[in-house]
């Protein structure tokens, strides 16, 4: 059994059929905007944690670069659309692919180093990137009378277009739009991420993890299994940044900022690092528990503090480690419940 | 001429402040192996300790340094009672320390923020005035960051080879267990570390914030800059990371003159990593054989 996934691939499937059935429920059952906006930010959030999760919880590289990559996606498909005129339905796959490349230099640059390194380079690129984007002044297009900056500099990247939902569904379905692509993204991000852990690829990380001597010796590299995790979930960080730049129709040097970095961080945290459905679990239960947390705004950065120390002290392997543990508990008193 | 003399005080400035940051952060990673995230929120701390001392408590200014370091100190030792002492040991420490601190950093933030509000405030220690060095004007202040920084070096660099608590902290970090079973007392050692790690963290907060201003995100963009610099350095290396500091300072300086600050940071990171490139352990780290 692999440490981290206590469900078989029949679990993962109905899991994953179950989810999927009630994410297409909810916006009949909830047909508000407010509801199905929150939802769609919900599905993109996951996305981009699950890949995450990838990376940090199952390759065990610790980078802090997640933000900048769905940045990229979201810049690059923005600016496609802008700037070339190209639908951003085209653009988001170059975006996702702008993301994977971006990631690439990331990875030869970080990937040799050890844990900590990795965090700190990371965390430094997100930061030089977010810099570069707020101070850039330089006219690149003039619009009018008013000078646009090549990344749209502090007011964000704006007038790109979104999906055209608009004009392909009735009024009243019009936010349904985005709010199935996000769910498709999310899915597909999610398979995806799942058969990696199942796969070759899965186990020569946990065998990296339980002997990395053994698994050195064995013909295991770490870097070039590394390398391929890393970049291939930049593709669905990227296209999740795409959605985002769609949703929102315009994309900012907000999204490299770090308290959603650590907001981010923190579903991973609460989920449960490492764990297939982890992602999900945690992305739900944190944006719930903020929704009810409105009137406690001031407090919301010591609050997401408190909860990153007390799931890290306490409860390290998240909350689907602690559903595991209380299953094996409960196999343990009755053996015939399974 | 000028222009030479303008780039190198400003890169020793840099330097100083950035020296002041990584000797703190390479002595916990040093003696720890853990990297602290939450000193620059410890940053700011410090400043706003030693603002509410003597401008709110109204106490003379030459006991804001004393009390800053004192609170500096007690926070690093809540930091230790209350979460590093019960992760120690388990498995994944490393990264796991990394998040929890970075949860004690937005706590830190957000009680500042509470406490003092979002409104920059100006530091009332320092020094008034300065000195020409040809067509440069060199302020005090500027001179005590370096001559701080320099001292705190000697200081501690003395106190981890010479007294009887630093050879106890340098046995801890080469070899933890090998230390306990002489009867080294790990737990005090990593108290002692934390609480030296905040005090430093505080006087640099002050530093700081005498030639910017007091905000409670101020030791973000420092605290990365004396990590990266901790990391072409070597984690763990104190004079090797001065050395970087010093060089990368006057790097930076140099940058910002010829083409602009906003590119300072972004040349500082791209010499990183291509020296990471080069030497994947630091320019003066040393890569640990495994002991299989």
């Amino acid at each position: 059994m692999i440490p981290g996934l206590r469900s078989t691939a029949r679990q993962d499937w109905m899991i994953g059929v179950l989810l999927l059935v009630a994410a297409a429920a909810i916006p009949f059952i909830f047909p508000t905007r407010y509801v199905i906006g929150q939802m769609t930010l919900l599905f993109i959030w996951a996305t981009v944690v699950t890949q995450w999760n990838l990376v940090f919880g199952v390759a065990g590289v610790f980078s802090l670069a997640q933000m900048a990559i769905f940045a990229v996606g979201g810049y690059v498909t923005g600016m496609l659309a802008l700037y070339l005129e190209w639908p951003l339905w085209v653009g988001m796959f170059f975006g996702g692919g702008a993301a994977v490349i971006f990631s690439l230099l990331i990875g030869l640059a970080c990937l040799r180093l050890r844990g900590a390194y990795v965090a700190l380079l990371t965390l430094a690129i997100a930061q030089v990137m977010y810099l570069l984007i707020i101070t850039d002044t330089a006219c690149f297009m003039k619009q009018g009378v008013t000078c646009l900056n090549f990344t749209g500099g502090t007011r964000g990247l704006a007038r790109f277009g979104d999906f055209g939902f608009r004009e392909l569904l009735p009024y009243k379905y019009v936010p349904l739009g985005n709010y199935f692509l996000g769910l498709v993204v999310l899915a597909v991000a999610t398979a995806f991420s799942i058969f990696i852990i199942r796969s070759p690829l899965g186990l020569a990380f946990q065998a990296m993890r339980d002997n990395p001597e053994l698994a050195t010796a064995r013909g295991v590299s770490r870097f070039k299994y590394q390398m391929v995790v890393f970049a291939a979930s930049a593709f669905f960080t990227g296209l999740a940044g795409a959605v985002y730049a769609g949703h929102f129709r315009v994309m900012g040097a907000n999204t490299l900022y770090l308290s959603l970095l650590l907001y981010l961080l923190s579903m991973m945290v609460i989920g449960g690092v490492g764990r297939a459905w982890g992602p999900i679990l945690g992305a739900t239960v944190l944006m719930v528990v903020d929704e009810g947390l409105k009137e406690l705004i001031d407090w919301r950065l010591a609050g997401l503090g408190i909860i990153l120390v007390v799931f890290v002290v306490l409860l390290p392997g998240g909350l689907a480690g602690a559903l595991d543990g209380l299953r094996e508990r409960l196999g343990r008193r009755s053996p015939d419940s399974g | 001429m000028d222009t030479a003399i303008q780039i190198v005080v400003s890169g020793l400035t840099l330097g100083a402040m950035y020296a002041v940051g990584t000797i703190a952060l390479s002595l916990v990673w040093g003696a720890l192996q853990m990297l602290n995230m939450a000193q620059g929120a410890l940053l700011a701390v410090g400043g706003y300790a030693a603002y509410t001392a003597v401008a709110t408590l109204g106490m003379p200014l030459w006991l804001g340094l004393p009390a800053a370091i004192a609170v500096g100190g007690l926070v690093g030792a809540l930091m230790y009672a209350l979460v590093v002492r019960h992760m120690l040991g388990r498995p994944g420490f490393e990264t796991n320390v990394i998040i929890a601190t970075v949860g004690i950093a937005l706590i830190l933030e957000n009680l500042v923020l509470r406490l003092y509000g979002a409104y920059p405030l100006l530091q009332p220690i320092g020094l008034e005035g300065g000195f020409q060095v040809g067509a440069t004007y060199v302020p005090w202040q500027n001179l005590m960051i370096l001559v701080v920084s320099v001292v705190l070096m000697l200081v501690i660099g003395n106190f981890l080879s010479r007294t009887r608590a630093g050879r106890a902290i340098r046995a801890t970090a080469q070899h933890q267990r090998g230390a306990m079973l002489m009867g080294v007392p790990v737990g005090r050692v990593y108290v002692q570390v934390l609480m030296i790690g905040g005090a430093l963290a505080a006087v640099s907060g002050i530093m700081l914030s005498t030639i910017t201003t007091l905000a409670p995100t101020m030791g973000y963009d420092p605290m990365l800059k004396a990590f990266i610099i901790c990391v072409i350095a070597g984690l763990g290396n104190i004079y090797g990371a001065l050395t970087a500091a010093f060089v990368l300072g006057l790097f930076e300086a140099a940058v910002q003159y010829f083409f602009g600050v906003r590119f300072g940071f972004p040349a500082l990171l791209v010499l990183v990593i291509v020296a990471l490139i080069w030497r994947p352990y630091g320019v003066f780290g040393r890569h640990k054989q495994a002991r299989l």
